[in-house]
C-alpha cells in the first residue's frame, strides 16, 4: 500500500505531495503543508473547524481524502486575501468583535464566503443558516452574524460607494 | 502506512471488476461523508477503496415524468433542482435537513441509501416515492424496491460486488403531492427523532384521497411504509378525521426505541402529529398546484 503522489491546487498555487491514501485533505494541509489556519477538531463533520473551498463550495477537510482533491481548486483561509491583506469577510470580524478564542474563525468565514458567493445579499436567517455547520462556543453567534452580513452589504455595495 | 489501497476507475465496468476481485475487502467511496467516519472509528477496514468520482453517469438529475437521481447526485443538487420542487417537493424537504451545507455538498444520494442509517433524511421520501435502486454487479443489473432493498440499520440486499447507480422514481399523477417533515432536538446539524414522508393524490373534487403513501424514518430497524394507514386514506374524504385516524395507524405500525435522542413514547407521539401534518401539507399542496 505504496505513497501516491498527487498534484494539490491550493490558494491558487500547485502543491506536489507524496501521501498514503488513506490520509485527509485536512492533515495534508497541515502536516505536509503546514497550512494550519485550516483546525482539527471532532474529525465527524459536526464542527466545521476544517472547513475549506473546493471548487468554490465548502467542504469538512476533516473527511474529504486528500486524493479525491485532486484536480480541484482548494482554498483555504490563508489563501483568501493577499499576504498583508484582509478579505471582506475577516475584516468585518475584526471590526465587529465577533472573535474570542478565534478557533472556529477560519472555517465559519470560509462557509460564509462559499455562501455569499452564491446568495449576495442574504437575511440574517439565511446567515444563520448557512453557518448551521460551524460551530463556535465563545461568541453567542450574534456577533459572528453581524459580521457576515455587515460583509455583504459591502461585497454587494457597487465600487466605489461607500 | 495506508490502510487501504486507493483505485479511481474510469467506467462502470471496470468499477464492478474490482469490487468482484475484492470483494468483501473493498469499500465503493462516494462522498465519504458516512465512510470516512466509519474507517476513522475503526467499524470498518477495507483493504482497497473504490473512488467513484471518474465513473461516468452517476451524478445526472433526469425528470420526464419520472425521476432519475444518478448514485452521486448530492444534497445540494437535488436542493437546487428546480424541476423537483413541484410533486416531488419531499425530496427537497430531505435533502436540505442532512447536516450543514459542509456535508450537503459532498454526500450522495446512493451514500445515504447504501449506509441505510434508519434516520437517513433522503430515505423516506424515496420510499413514499415508490423508489427502486438500480444494482449493477458481474452478472448485469437488476432493480429493487427501496422497502426490499433496505434490510436493517447498515445492511442492505446490495451484495459486495454491485454498486448501486441510480434511483428511480416513477411519474406521480395529476393532483399529487408529497411532503417530508423531520423532528429533531435543534433545526440543523441532527439525526432525526422521527421523520415522516407523505404522497397523497386528490381526486377531481380536490376533496378524496385516491391515493396514499406514507413513509416513516428512525422508528424501525430501517425507514418503513405505514401500509394500514395508506389503505385507510384510499377513498375517504381528505381532513381532521381520516387523518387522525391514519396516524394512529401509523403509531401503531412503527416500532420505535428509547435512546439518547428521544424516549420510544415521544417518537410514537411525534409519528402522530408529524402524519397528520405531512397530509395536511399535501392537501395543501396539491390544491394549489391544480
Amino acid at each position: 500500500m505504496a505513497k501516491i503522489a498527487l498534484t494539490l491546487e491550493i490558494n491558487r498555487e500547485r502543491h506536489e505531495v507524496l501521501v498514503e491514501p488513506d490520509r485527509t485533505l485536512l492533515d495534508v494541509l497541515r502536516t505536509d503543508l503546514g497550512l494550519t489556519g485550516t483546525k482539527t477538531n471532532c474529525l465527524d463533520a459536526e464542527c466545521g473547524v476544517c472547513t475549506v473551498l473546493v471548487d468554490g463550495e465548502a467542504v469538512n477537510a476533516c473527511l474529504y481524502l486528500a486524493v479525491v482533491a485532486q484536480g480541484r481548486a482548494i482554498t483555504t483561509i490563508e489563501g483568501l486575501a493577499p499576504a498583508g491583506a484582509l478579505h471582506p469577510l475577516q475584516q468585518a470580524f475584526v471590526e465587529l468583535g465577533a472573535v474570542q478564542c478565534g478557533y472556529c474563525i477560519p472555517g465559519m468565514i470560509l462557509s460564509a464566503k462559499a455562501y455569499l458567493d452564491e446568495h449576495p445579499r442574504p437575511s440574517e436567517a439565511q446567515v444563520r443558516e448557512a453557518l448551521a455547520g460551524n460551530l463556535c462556543r465563545c461568541t453567542g453567534y450574534q456577533k459572528i452574524v453581524d459580521a457576515v452580513l455587515a460583509a455583504a452589504e459591502r461585497l454587494a455595495a457597487p465600487v466605489g460607494a461607500s | 502506512m495506508s490502510r487501504f489501497e486507493y483505485h479511481e476507475p474510469e467506467s462502470l465496468r471496470d468499477a464492478i471488476a474490482l469490487a468482484a476481485r475484492f470483494g468483501t475487502e473493498a469499500s465503493f467511496l462516494a462522498g465519504g461523508t458516512d465512510l470516512i467516519v466509519q474507517l476513522e472509528r475503526g467499524r470498518i477496514a477495507p483493504r482497497h477503496v473504490i473512488g467513484l468520482r471518474r465513473v461516468p453517469g452517476l451524478t445526472g438529475i433526469e425528470v420526464n415524468g419520472r425521476v432519475t437521481l444518478g448514485a452521486r447526485v448530492t444534497p445540494r443538487a437535488i436542493e437546487r433542482a428546480p424541476e423537483l420542487a413541484g410533486a416531488f417537493r419531499c425530496l427537497i424537504e430531505g435533502a436540505e435537513v442532512i447536516g450543514g451545507h459542509q456535508v450537503r455538498n459532498v454526500a450522495t444520494v446512493g451514500g445515504n441509501l447504501v449506509n441505510a442509517s434508519p434516520a437517513a433524511d433522503l430515505v423516506p421520501g424515496l420510499l413514499a416515492l415508490a423508489g427502486a435502486v438500480t444494482l449493477v454487479g458481474p452478472a448485469g443489473e437488476r432493480e429493487v424496491s427501496i422497502e426490499h432493498f433496505l434490510l436493517g440499520p447498515n445492511r442492505t440486499a446490495r451484495r459486495p460486488d454491485e454498486l448501486l447507480t441510480r434511483v428511480s422514481l416513477p411519474a406521480l399523477p395529476t393532483r399529487a403531492a408529497t411532503a417530508f417533515l423531520k423532528a429533531g432536538r435543534r433545526r440543523a446539524m441532527e439525526i432525526a427523532v422521527v421523520g415522516v414522508a407523505a404522497r397523497l393524490t386528490l381526486d377531481a373534487s380536490l376533496e378524496r384521497c385516491l391515493e396514499a403513501r406514507i413513509a416513516l424514518g428512525a422508528v424501525a430497524p430501517t425507514a418503513v411504509r405505514a401500509h394500514q394507514a395508506e389503505r385507510a386514506l384510499e377513498g375517504q374524504p381528505v381532513g381532521p378525521e381520516a387523518f387522525r385516524r391514519a396516524a394512529e395507524m401509523a403509531q401503531d405500525a412503527c416500532r420505535p426505541i428509547d435512546d439518547v435522542r428521544a424516549s420510544a413514547a415521544f417518537r410514537r407521539h411525534l409519528v402522530g402529529v408529524l402524519v397528520r401534518r405531512a397530509l395536511d401539507r399535501c392537501v395543501t399542496r396539491a390544491r394549489s398546484a391544480a
